[in-house]
């Protein structure tokens, strides 16, 4: 919301700096977000009258002027063609810092003296718009009677200071210059000034308002309906100091009529509404809802189509705006209005939202009306503008003004309490200062023992209970209150325990694991595009994917259903700006929906997921990292060959524990690689958290160390390449018996000289008696055994 | 005899002093010590010695023998020594080469400091709790005192999946089921991704929250300020201060931003906070009675305090980061820096 300290002004004595207003504001929870002065190129500028003008003559493009600035006359050479003896005319003089960055100092033009620059329009920041001449390719002309030699930003009334201020939404009230010159009030514990509201009518007539309108509400998302007509209307330029307001808070003119209704929506907060009343049918105004498919063209040329929802302004056969949002072209005022109808409305704030939402159209005037405008405002708006108009002298005002209300809102009586009060703040501030506070906001207040009798006016419907209260008083008295407290830690809080949420104890724990193991840690986000599944190979559930229904694009538009899309993505990139040897992670959710579309929330599953890519780091190496990874809980777990879809199915691996599948580890399928463009060789793993999390803690089953020698024996044994490591590791354990202590694969060769399809394994057998030393004699017999068990089992022989 | 010992052990100490090589010194101590060496000679004509010199020449031959071998000993130490430090010196390696098989890895910035804030937290006597990211309207909003149509649903522009579902626009949406199931008192924290439809150079679709819900019979403004200050020092340092400033959250009343004193510059200001001295850092306040009431928690006899605050802005300033769109980028060299 911008607003200017001179309009402040209108309402209350300031007697502090625009830096310190704005600094009260701020404290007091209006943040002023932005102070822009004016004038701030425009120093050094003042009006001037060129009074005679020479040729170069050094140059034939130039001319020598001789100019009065009021304390003298000075000499400027311009290049200018459209300024002439006579002319009155903005002077820029050495020391003026200009808009578009000129600087200006005294100099020689080609050996002349020059001791200055006349100012385009442009030159000063300023529009066509804003004033006559300024929009010319040349200098601006001025006219005749400027006071020669006074500073540029008087004459143009470019002298004032604008304030963005930040408005929560709580505070519709403050959407408006009088709204936060309440505020101004209560910080300074000034005394508002009373808002002009009179206006003459035209006695000369006989007619009343009834005589060009008729109005009928026929819906009750209105809450009130004011029509005032004025007829002999001029509609021209509007006088500078109103343009010179509008123009500050960025706000084009049109012309008097649509000023005026900006200038009170501004000023006031009550969006109001101009109507050329040649161009309502049938003299009637009906506020209705609209007929489903009822059309109209708006201000801003695009033409919509309506339904029942929204409410509109309409004549005896066609809408004439869309209430509260945007008019129609077909009824506003132009420049062959002779008699103007101005509405002043209050709807439901609901009903307003929810058309602008549709449509997609948002106004100053919507963006009051959603936040509410209170009913009472709608009197004040319209009289208002009836003011400016009598001031300006633009038309005359009709006998009688329309008033359709189905609601009032009045002064509320709360009541409040300074023992709870304090107790909210956990401050003592004294029962005087609350009631001075809450006065000064116009909350008149008396007190009674405890109790806070409170008068609330209708502009503050947010303050309803003590809280509310708490934080009036709270945010005038000052918060730096707080910078003196000092008192021991929860002090008025019972003792509690903390604890970590289990599942990001244990990845705190795993996360750290990979960090040692030379793993980056990523967060990527969880929302992807839509077609993962099918990149990725996936025909199991993980297709069903949540879509946003209202995505900034497609790349974001879903909810991730597996890690594997976040974590090929990001190899992708880091490969593409030339990162090697990856190793990363990221610990984060995938989104399954019970059924689409989505009737209940989905199952959110928490995901440790790994890619890495880097020479000599091998489906092993992985197995390694995550084999350590679950060392860190107490899971029992068996691995089997993998189902995964994009990883491929001789080089990756299921882990389960139990009947639960809690992750997988291997190579990327080729194709899949081929998706996103990334090497065959990248590795991808997933691990269950949840499921990981929610264990018992680990426990372990000491054993005495052996007291009698372990005999240890290697085997190099040749069987077919389908046999598995893992399946004679469990045969040569089970054919040792009670003397088995542990077996290890330490060798693995491959030759021709094998035969087809033959590897040979080197084992490593340690035998044990818990009782006695073994004998030659005992091993060489377990050691028969183990050859006898895997020959027959396996067709094992040994090499 | 006599003179000639004294001349052997004179010209041996010459010897042993003037050699300059291991070898050659060996070689001399056999000349003098060895089985035919000098001194070895003169003791083996001891028995042509009259018997009553003997102890008189025993004794010189003894004083020359050890004078001797101490003084070999010496000059084999001072060799060994230079030996040795030859050998120090050619094994010397050049200590600046790379490390060899440890490959530190990094924790990415935002949930580091989640790491860090949730074990001051904890510390102080907080449960972590967990609330999902695709939440009902009801949660997200109309439990926190935020209906459908409220103007400060436009604070927030939500991802809607349907009209009642959407990704949680803040952490607070934990806070309704927190109060649901929750007795009081207790002291909550909630970490946590958001998202809100918004994407720019300092907004990111997707970020992180860290939720703070105290609910007790005794609680008040002046506890939230005691329990931030603390939070505060822990997180950014000893010397840290906070300031309230008023705002606005529906779930709030009175809400109120907190504004963190500048760790780069402490508080003098800097490019960091803008030349203010002061980051704004936190959104907090007083539980609105009726998020309490909406709960079903009697809010005559509870009170409670809560504050939300922005992870990836804590994480930049912590980590000199400039610029937020990096943190989702996961470059290897954004990342490496974070070692």
């Amino acid at each position: 919301m911008k607003i200017t300290y001179n309009w402040l002004k209108d309402f209350v004595d300031i007697d502090v700096s625009p830096e310190e207003i704005a600094k009260k504001l701020t404290s007091a929870g209006m943040e002023v977000e932005e102070i822009v002065y004016q004038n701030e190129h425009l120093h050094h500028v003042v009006v001037g009258k060129i009074l005679k003008i020479e040729r170069h003559p050094q140059a034939d493009k130039l001319v020598v002027c001789q100019v009065d600035i009021g304390d003298k006359v000075t000499q400027i050479i311009t290049a200018a063609t459209n300024v002439f003896e006579g002319a009155v005319v903005p002077v820029s003089l050495p020391g003026a810092d200009l808009v578009n960055g000129v600087k200006i100092q005294a100099s020689k033009l080609r050996g002349v003296e020059s001791n200055g620059m006349f100012c385009s329009g442009q030159e000063l920041g300023i529009d066509e718009n804003y004033y006559e001449g300024a929009g010319v390719d040349g200098i601006l002309i001025l006219p005749q009677d400027m006071k020669i030699g006074q500073s540029i930003e008087k004459a143009l009334m470019l002298d004032d200071v604008v304030f963005d201020v930040g408005v929560t939404p709580n505070r519709a009230d403050c959407m408006s210059v009088i709204g936060l010159a309440r505020e101004v009030c209560a910080i300074l514990g000034k005394p508002m000034k009373k808002v002009n509201l009179n206006f003459p009518i035209d006695i000369y007539s006989k007619d009343t308002v009834r005589n060009y309108v008729n109005v009928e509400v026929q819906t009750p998302n209105c809450y009130r309906y004011m029509m005032s007509a004025v007829t002999d209307v001029k509609i021209e330029r509007s006088p500078l100091w109103m343009r010179a307001r509008l123009n500050a808070v960025g706000i084009k003119t049109i012309n008097t009529m649509v000023d005026i209704t900006n200038y009170v929506l501004i000023e006031m907060g009550q969006p109001l509404h101009a109507f050329d009343q040649s161009l309502i049918g049938g003299q009637k105004i009906v506020v209705r809802q609209a007929v489903n498919g009822e059309n109209i063209e708006a201000l801003n040329h695009n033409s919509y189509t309506l339904d029942s929802e929204t409410m509109v302004i309409a004549d005896d056969n066609k809408p004439l705006v869309i209430a509260g949002v945007i008019g129609g072209m077909n009824s506003c005022v132009n420049s062959n209005t002779k008699v103007a109808l101005f509405e002043g409305a209050i709807f439901d704030l609901k009903n307003i939202r929810v058309t602008s939402r549709k449509i997609g159209v948002r106004t100053d005037s919507s963006a009051r009306y959603e936040k509410g405008v209170n009913v009472a405002n709608a009197e004040v708006g319209l009289c208002r503008a009836l003011h400016l108009v009598s001031k300006i002298g633009c038309g005359k005002i009709v006998r009688g003004i329309i008033d359709i209300a189905s609601k009032t809102n009045d002064y509320r009586n709360i009541t409040g309490s300074v023992k709870a009060i304090n107790a909210i703040l956990g401050i003592e501030i004294p029962v005087e200062k609350m009631k001075a506070i809450l006065d000064n906001l116009g909350i008149e207040t008396s007190v009674i023992g405890d109790k806070l009798n409170c008068k609330v006016p209708p502009y503050r419907e947010d303050i309803e209970n003590n809280n509310d209260l708490a934080e009036e008083i709270i945010r005038l008295y000052g918060y730096d209150v707080y910078d003196k407290i000092d008192y021991a830690l929860f002090e008025n809080a019972k003792v509690t325990e903390g604890e970590n949420h289990p599942r990001i104890a244990l990845e705190k724990i795993m996360r750290n694991i990979l960090v040692d193991y030379g793993f980056n840690e990523t967060i990527n986000y969880s929302i992807c595009p839509s077609n993962i599944a099918e990149k990725l190979l996936i025909d199991d559930e993980r297709k069903n994917i949540i879509r946003i229904s209202n995505p900034i694009s497609e790349e974001i538009s879903c909810l991730r259903t597996s890690m594997a899309h976040s974590m090929f993505s990001l190899l992708n990139y880091n490969v593409s700006v030339g990162n090697k040897d990856i190793r990363m992670f990221e610990c984060g959710r995938v989104y399954l929906p019970k059924e689409l579309p989505l009737k209940e929330l989905p199952v959110e599953k928490c995901k440790l997921a790994m890619v890495i890519l880097e020479n000599g780091f091998d489906f092993f190496s992985l197995k390694g990292i995550i084999e350590r990874l679950l060392s860190s809980t107490s899971v029992e777990y068996k691995i089997v060959r993998s189902k995964e879809p994009y990883l491929h199915p001789g080089i990756s691996a299921d882990i389960y524990a139990g009947e639960d599948k809690i992750g997988s580890f291997g190579q990327v399928h080729p194709v899949v690689a081929k998706n996103y463009e990334i090497s065959e060789k990248a590795l991808y793993a997933e691990l269950d958290t949840d499921f990981l999390s929610k264990l018992s803690i680990k426990r372990y089953n000491v054993k005495p160390v052996p007291k009698f020698p372990i005999v240890e024996r290697d085997l190099a044994l040749v069987v077919d390449e389908d046999k598995t490591v893992e399946e004679l590791s469990q045969a040569i354990k089970s054919a040792c018996g009670k003397l088995f202590y542990d077996v290890k694969l330490f060798d693995i060769y491959r030759s021709e000289n094998l035969g087809e399809n033959k590897k040979s394994l080197a084992f490593n057998i340690k035998l044990s008696d818990e009782n006695k030393t073994l004998t030659e004699e005992e091993v060489s017999q377990i050691i028969n055994k183990v050859l006898k068990a895997l020959s027959f089992r396996f067709g094992a022989s040994l090499r | 005899m006599e003179q000639e010992l004294y001349n052997i052990k004179e010209n041996a100490l010459k010897e042993i002093n003037d050699v300059q090589d291991k070898k050659l010194l060996a070689e001399i101590k056999v000349k003098y010590l060895g089985k035919q060496g000098e001194l070895t000679a003169i003791l083996r004509n001891m028995r042509n010695i009259a018997p009553e010199d003997r102890p008189k020449m025993g004794a010189i031959v003894n004083e020359v023998r050890n004078a001797l071998e101490e003084a070999f000993y010496s000059k084999e130490d001072i060799f060994a020594k230079q030996e040795l430090e030859e050998k120090l010196q050619s094994e010397k390696v050049d200590i600046t080469e790379p490390s060899k098989g440890i490959r530190k890895g990094s924790l990415h910035p935002i949930p580091s400091v989640l790491d860090k804030f949730i074990d001051i937290c904890v510390s102080m006597g907080f449960t972590v709790v967990e609330g999902p990211e695709v939440e009902s309207d009801y949660y997200n909003f109309e439990s926190m005192n935020t209906p459908k149509n409220h103007p400060a649903r436009d604070m927030q522009d939500s991802f809607y999946i349907t009209e009642n579902i959407l990704l949680r626009t803040q952490t607070s949406a934990v806070q309704g089921r927190e109060l649901e199931t929750r007795k009081p008192p207790f002291k909550i924290v909630v970490p946590g991704r958001t998202y809100r439809n918004d994407s720019d150079s300092t907004h990111s679709p997707m970020f992180h929250q860290m939720e703070g819900l105290v609910v007790d019979e005794n609680v008040s403004m002046a506890d939230l300020k005691i329990m931030l200050s603390e939070m505060m020092k822990r997180l950014y340092g000893e010397n840290t201060k906070i300031r309230f400033r008023p705002s606005y959250f529906p779930f709030t009343e009175p809400s109120i931003e907190v504004d963190v004193s500048c760790p780069n510059c402490a508080g003098n200001g800097c490019k960091t906070c803008k030349g203010t001295g002061f980051l704004e850092i936190l959104g907090a306040g007083v539980v609105n009675p009726k998020v309490l009431e909406i709960a079903g928690i009697d809010s005559k006899k509870y009170r409670g305090f809560a504050f939300g605050m922005g992870i990836e802005r804590t994480s930049m300033v912590l980590n000199s980061i400039s610029d937020l769109r990096p943190m989702f980028k996961n470059d290897a060299r954004f990342l490496n820096q974070m070692k």
